[in-house]
Order: structure tokens, then sequence, then C-alpha cells
């Protein structure tokens, strides 16, 4: 007679301890109905990823055309693009608008949600028209950016002159044109990075705060203390998700500037695309965009660290 | 409640997995050179081969060139052809993944040096015998000299010219009169017109290096050309640096450090020199045979120098591209495009009758006509700067598929950059010349 699931009385009356259950069964029909489940996701995804992924691979080994494969050259390629100067000038300037782009959009976006927080009136409508360099489509926002700073006579550079500060030349002096990519870039992708920081800085418990300012925490030691350390998980996922966002970043560059001048602002991802399709060089091009992977990958793996550390605490 | 929450994450291994196959798909698509274009209206069995055109002017000309090609009625057995615009914006990619994967047109405008690029990859289907046909109907005789050999390679002929891209001297009228100036012949003229240009507050030589314009590049090439050089020698090797070019790019620092250029013309996109050209701070530069429509200043206040200037040493010089419509081996029929092609240079006279190009055209019944002849600086194109117009080539004869990898290069649109910013010459062209030649090996 059974009382209990698991539990058998014995004829002399003492209840044996419960028969060990067999977990490692159920788990394995677990984990069968999970590999099934997951299966057309995992296969679809090695589908799409895994041809492009092992055909460039194969390219890069090449000097092919771009409609042929050409001969094998081995690391020909790596060697090439590793030893021209073009590409470390350009890598220079990736790191920099990548660090510029990611931790200065943070900052900004930060600092907006934290002022989202705020009881301030018209809050609705802030947040909307803060989305807007994020909303509206590169193309359109490049073109007004070019408006505004393009000629001497363009408006910013007016405003310089009227002020006594010169007259720049935004997109035609080689540190201006730099400072003004990364601007831009800071300004289109503030919002996606007030977002996640609004989001993350919502699930803080005001009770956490209401403790520490009795504890006699300032606004700072608060800021320091609970509102970083709180939302640093979100916030490492946004920097890898803006990392791979200006890594990846084509359209920024390529309308506004279009590499130059001199290939002052030319990335990694627009010395890929010209070599490819200006240069016809395929093998070198497609060495470069498994560098910059490579380079992602380590990057998010770092990130990815730190998350876990975030998550642990 | 950590550990759990940590086993509900992705492991370290499986995210470097899915950012390994993510980040190199994104990063990598856009440089596989698989993909289609698709099998839509495909030429290679329904009866149907594809046309493929470029937006060479406003969107009125693809219009009437749709038009054109549906009223193409072919010979019983031959395929009907379908129209179908490419932007210019990546056209490179387009054509490279649909030739690729079989699923191009049969028949297509395209870049300058583009036919010469496929055919030496097999791509292309060789010209001979149409040219042969159009020798027997006297089509032939009709274009204006130089031009259908011009497409001639020692395998055969590439494709067959249908218009020329020249790039000639401009002045504003209106200015020159204010100052009481005329438009130089010579570069020494040139230097003075635009030293008095520049104390006035205009520009002599304007151009653009900015996203997306090529015209800087085009404006060096030509004073080398101009100077009796250019970026290939006799044997049509890359030779960039010779002491003509070196004497045409110390003329053009010599101009920047006098502001006849303007400095930001380094960054300007298309848009930004028209809008200059407007305001009047360009007051003479090199540009298109049709800048006055591309600047809608249309009322003859913009012109055509009489000719080209005659350089220190005598040589008189402009730069032409020879655009080509090209036929492809995949095609549904090569008579089909043979006959498609005969016909339709046959009957692209009506885009210069309606005043849709501002291309020169290659047939002389053509510039006869009277809607072409109303076209006052296109006509003074043809009669004043088209028998001086040397291509890319020069200072070789032969156009090739290296040309292809020069047009439009970022090297070539670097020094361009480098030498409107007043850069040193001999550095710019020895860097040209070093940044070049692994392209040509």
């Amino acid at each position: 007679m059974t009382s209990a699931v698991g539990t058998t009385k014995q004829p002399d009356g003492v209840t044996a301890p419960p028969r060990p259950r067999r977990p490692a069964r159920r788990l394995d029909v677990n984990k069968t109905t999970m590999i099934a489940l997951v299966a057309p996701s995992v296969l679809l995804l090695l589908l799409i990823n895994a041809y492009p992924l092992v055909s460039a691979a194969n390219q890069s080994l090449h000097n092919g055309t771009l409609i042929s494969s050409g001969s094998f050259v081995g690391l020909d390629n790596y060697k090439a693009v590793l030893t021209s100067p073009s590409f470390w000038q350009a890598a220079e300037f990736t790191l920099v608008f990548t660090i510029v782009g990611v931790f200065g959009s943070w900052a900004v976006g930060l600092g907006l949600a934290l002022l989202l927080q705020t009881n301030i009136p018209g809050r609705g409508v802030f947040k909307v028209l803060l989305l807007l360099p994020w909303v509206v489509p590169i193309v359109v926002s490049a073109t007004s950016i070019n408006y505004l700073v393009a000629t001497p006579s363009s408006p910013v550079p007016s405003l310089f002159h009227a002020l006594g500060l010169g007259t720049p030349l935004f997109l035609a002096n080689p540190t201006w044109a730099k400072v003004t990519v990364c601007v831009y870039k800071v300004w289109v992708s503030f919002p996606f990075m007030m977002l996640m920081a609004s989001a993350a800085l919502s699930s803080v418990p005001d009770t956490v705060y209401e403790a520490a300012q009795m504890d006699g925490a300032g606004a700072i030691a608060r800021f320091r203390r609970i509102t970083l350390p709180m939302i640093a998980r979100p916030t490492y996922i946004s920097w890898i998700l803006m990392t791979i966002f200006c890594v990846n970043d084509f359209p920024t560059i390529y309308l506004l500037t279009g590499g130059g001048p001199i290939s002052a602002t030319t990335t990694l991802t627009v010395l890929a695309y010209r070599t490819v399709f200006q240069n016809f060089q395929v093998g070198p091009g497609v060495a470069i965009a498994f560098m910059m992977t490579l380079v992602l990958v380590v990057v998010s793996v770092v990130l990815y660290r730190q998350i876990r550390k975030a998550a642990f605490q | 409640m950590a550990e759990m929450r940590a086993s509900n994450h992705v492991s370290r291994r499986g995210f470097l997995g899915m950012g390994l196959g993510a980040g190199a798909a994104a990063v990598l698509a856009a440089c596989s050179s698989s993909g289609s274009s698709g099998k839509a209206a495909s030429g290679g069995s329904g009866g149907t081969m594809k046309f493929w055109d470029m937006p060479w002017a406003a969107a009125a000309y693809n219009t009437a060139a749709k038009n054109l090609v549906a009223s193409y009625k072919p010979a019983s057995g031959l395929p009907s052809a379908s129209y179908q615009v490419i932007q210019w914006a990546n056209f490179t990619e387009t054509f490279a993944s649909a030739v690729a994967s079989s699923t191009g047109p049969a028949v297509s405008t395209g870049g300058g040096f583009q036919a010469f690029q496929y055919a030496q990859q097999g791509a292309i289907a060789y010209a001979d015998h149409l040219i042969q046909t159009l020798k027997s109907n006297g089509t032939y005789n009709d274009f204006l000299p130089g031009q259908v050999e011009a497409m001639k390679t020692p395998a055969g002929y590439v494709a067959v010219p249908w218009q020329l891209d020249i790039r000639v001297w401009w002045y504003s009228k209106p200015i020159f009169s204010k100052l009481g100036l005329t438009p130089p012949t010579t570069w020494n003229e040139m230097m003075s017109v635009g030293t008095t240009l520049a104390k006035n507050g205009h520009y002599g030589f304007g151009t653009g290096a900015g996203a997306g314009d090529f015209l800087s590049q085009h404006v060096m090439v030509m004073m080398m050309i101009n100077n009796g050089g250019g970026l290939f020698n006799a044997d049509n090797k890359l030779d960039v640096v010779t002491p003509r070019n070196l004497e045409a790019m110390e003329f053009v620092h010599e101009l920047a450090k006098a502001k006849i250029i303007d400095p930001a013309s380094v960054s300007y996109t298309t848009d930004n020199e028209n809008a200059q050209w407007k305001s009047g701070k360009f007051a003479m530069g090199i540009n298109t045979a049709g800048l006055d429509v591309s600047t809608g200043i249309t009322d003859g206040s913009l012109a055509p120098m009489p000719g080209p200037l005659t350089g220190p040493h005598g040589d008189k010089a402009c730069l032409v591209f020879q655009n080509n419509i090209m036929m492809y081996k995949n095609t549904p029929s090569q008579a089909g495009s043979e006959a498609f092609l005969a016909w339709y240079i046959k009957h692209m006279s009506s885009y210069w009758q309606q005043n849709l190009l501002t291309g020169l055209p290659v047939l002389k019944s053509i510039v006869a006509l009277p809607q072409f002849q109303a076209q006052t600086p296109r006509v003074e194109a043809v009669r004043n700067w088209l028998p001086y117009a040397k291509n890319y080539a020069a200072v070789g004869t032969v156009l090739s598929p290296s040309l292809a990898k020069v047009d439009g290069s970022q090297q070539l649109t670097a020094f361009a950059q480098t030498m409107l910013s007043g850069g040193d010459p001999k550095a710019a062209l020895q860097t040209l010349q070093s940044s070049l030649e692994p392209l040509f090996t």
C-alpha cells in the first residue's frame, strides 16, 4: 500500500525511506524534448550563418574576384592586410569611433534617463522628442548634418564665425571631420542608451534609495553605490550592443564623409567595403571583415564576463 | 538564487559561438560574392531577356527608356526585352552578385570600364558580330571617329559605345563680366583669372571630393592629361610619378596656395558643389557637359570655355568617359541580344530629341538633330572639346580592366583630397603610385 508517492509502508510498520527517484531518466526526457524544440532554430541559424561564414572564410584564403573564387593563397591576404598602413589607420579610427560612440552615447543617454526619472513637466513629450535622432533614418539625418556643416556658409560654420571662433571646416579638415563623425554617432545613438538606462533604472526599488538616504548617503554616493551597481548588467549589455553597432556602422561614415578627408574617418567596415567593391580585392577585403569579427567576439566575451559577474552580485 | 540565475544564462562557449556566427554573418554577408538578383522576369528561358540600365539623368530618362524598350518588337523566334533600372549606389555589388549567380542581364549599360572588367572574367559576349552587322547596315559610319574602336581589345569588341561623359572647363558669365575678365586659354591666364576671382570672393577651381563625389578624381587626372601626362604610360603601365604629372600637380598646389581652390571642397558632395555654383562662390571649374542642367542655371549664365586650356608645354586635352552597352554570355539568345542592341542604338536618338540626357551622343545623326543643336553647351562640347578628349588610359591608348580598379578608387579620392588641401605634390603622387600598385599585381 502506498501512502504517498515514493513512500512505502513496510509490513512491520516501519516506514521505509523514500525510494530514490529516477531523475536521470526524467532529465533525459526533458533534455530530448528541449533538444527537439531547439533543433529547428539551431539548424536554421546554422544554415543562415554557416554558409556565408564558410564561404567568406574560403574567399579570404583565395585571390578571387567578385564572380570567381580564384586560386588558393593561404594567409597571404591576411599578411597583406596586416602590413598595410591603411588597415592600421582604419583600425585606429575604428577604436576611437567605437569608444566615443559607446561611452559618449551611454553618458548622454544615462544622464537623460536619470533626468527623465524626475517629475519634470512634459516628461512624456521629451521622451518622444529625444528618441527622434534614433528614429530618423540615417540617410535623412546625415543629409541634414551635411547641410548644417558642409560649406563655410552653412549654418554652423556661420555661427562659429559670428562668435569669433573662425570658420571650421567640419568635414574637410581631417581632425574636425573625426570630431564631427564621432559627435554625430553619439547624437544618433544616445536614445538607444537612454531607453536601456530608463528600463534599468525603473527596476531599482525606491526603498533602496530611501534606506540609503536614511543612512546619510548623498546624491553622488547613491548614484555610485546604488544606481551604477544595480544597473550594471543592462549597462554591460548595452555596451556590447553599441560596440557591435559602432564597429559595424557603415552608413554613418559613408554618407557623411565617405571615409575622408584623406581616409581620416575610414573605419574597418568602410575599408573592407572599399577593398572588395572599389578595389575589387575580394580576399583582402573579406580578411579585414574576418579580423573585425574576431575582435568583436573577444570584446563581447570580455563584456559578457562582466555581465556574469554583475549577475552574481 | 545567484546560481539559479547563472544556470539560466547562455554558457560562455555558447555565447562565443552565437556571437561568432551572428557577427560574422552580419559583417561578411555584404562582402560575400554569392547572392542573387532573383529570377523574376528571367531572361534565361522565358522568352524575355533583361536589359539593365542606370539612372543616367533625371527620372524622366528612365521612364522614356522603359517605354522605348517596351516598344521593341523582336523578330520571330527572338526574345523580347524587359527594362530594369539599377541604382548607382552599390551597382558593382548588384552586377557582381547577379553575374555570379547567372541571374544578371543579357544586355546592360553600367560603369565605363565594366565591360572590360567582366570580359576579363569571361562574362561578356563580345560584340564583333554585332559590329559587323553595324558596318553592313551603315550604322558604324554614323559613330563619331574612334568611338567604336575604343571598345576593341585583343579578344574582340567588349561593348558598343552609346554616349560620352566629358569634362570641360566652365565659367560664370555674369561674374566674369562684372570683374572684366575673359575666359582663360592657358594655364598662366587661368592662374591670373583665378587670383582675381579669389580677391573678389569667388573660387576659380570649383570641384568636390566628398562622400560619393568622384569629380575631383576626374579633375586631377584631367589636369595631368592636359599637361601631356596621365596615370599610365605609353605601354599602358601604371606610371604616376612623371615630370608632367608632377608639374600639373604643382600647378594645382599653387592654385590651392593662392586660395583659388575652396578649401572646403575636399568634403563637397555634388549637391554642395551645385549650391556653390548657384550662390556664385564657384565662378570657374571643371565639370560635366551638363553642369548648367544639374545646377538649374539654364539661362546661359554658365558656359563652357571656348576650348581646353593650353598647358605650359603647349598640350591641350580634356577627359572623356566612353559609356557603353555590353552584352553578357548569360542570355537566352545571343542573336536576340545583338538584335536588341542594334535596334536600341538605332532608336536611342529619342533621348536627345526629348532633351533627357546631357551626355554627348556618339552618333553623328544625333549630333545633327535640331533638338540637340539647341543645347548650346553640349554642342560646344562636341565641337570645341571632344576633338581634344582623351580617356583614363592616357598616356596609354588602350582601355583595360585595370581602369575599373582606378576609376572611383579610394586611392584616387585620397590623392585628390590631398591636392585640394594643398598637400605636397610629389609625396602625393608617390603615395598614389604605391597605393595603386597592389591593385595591379
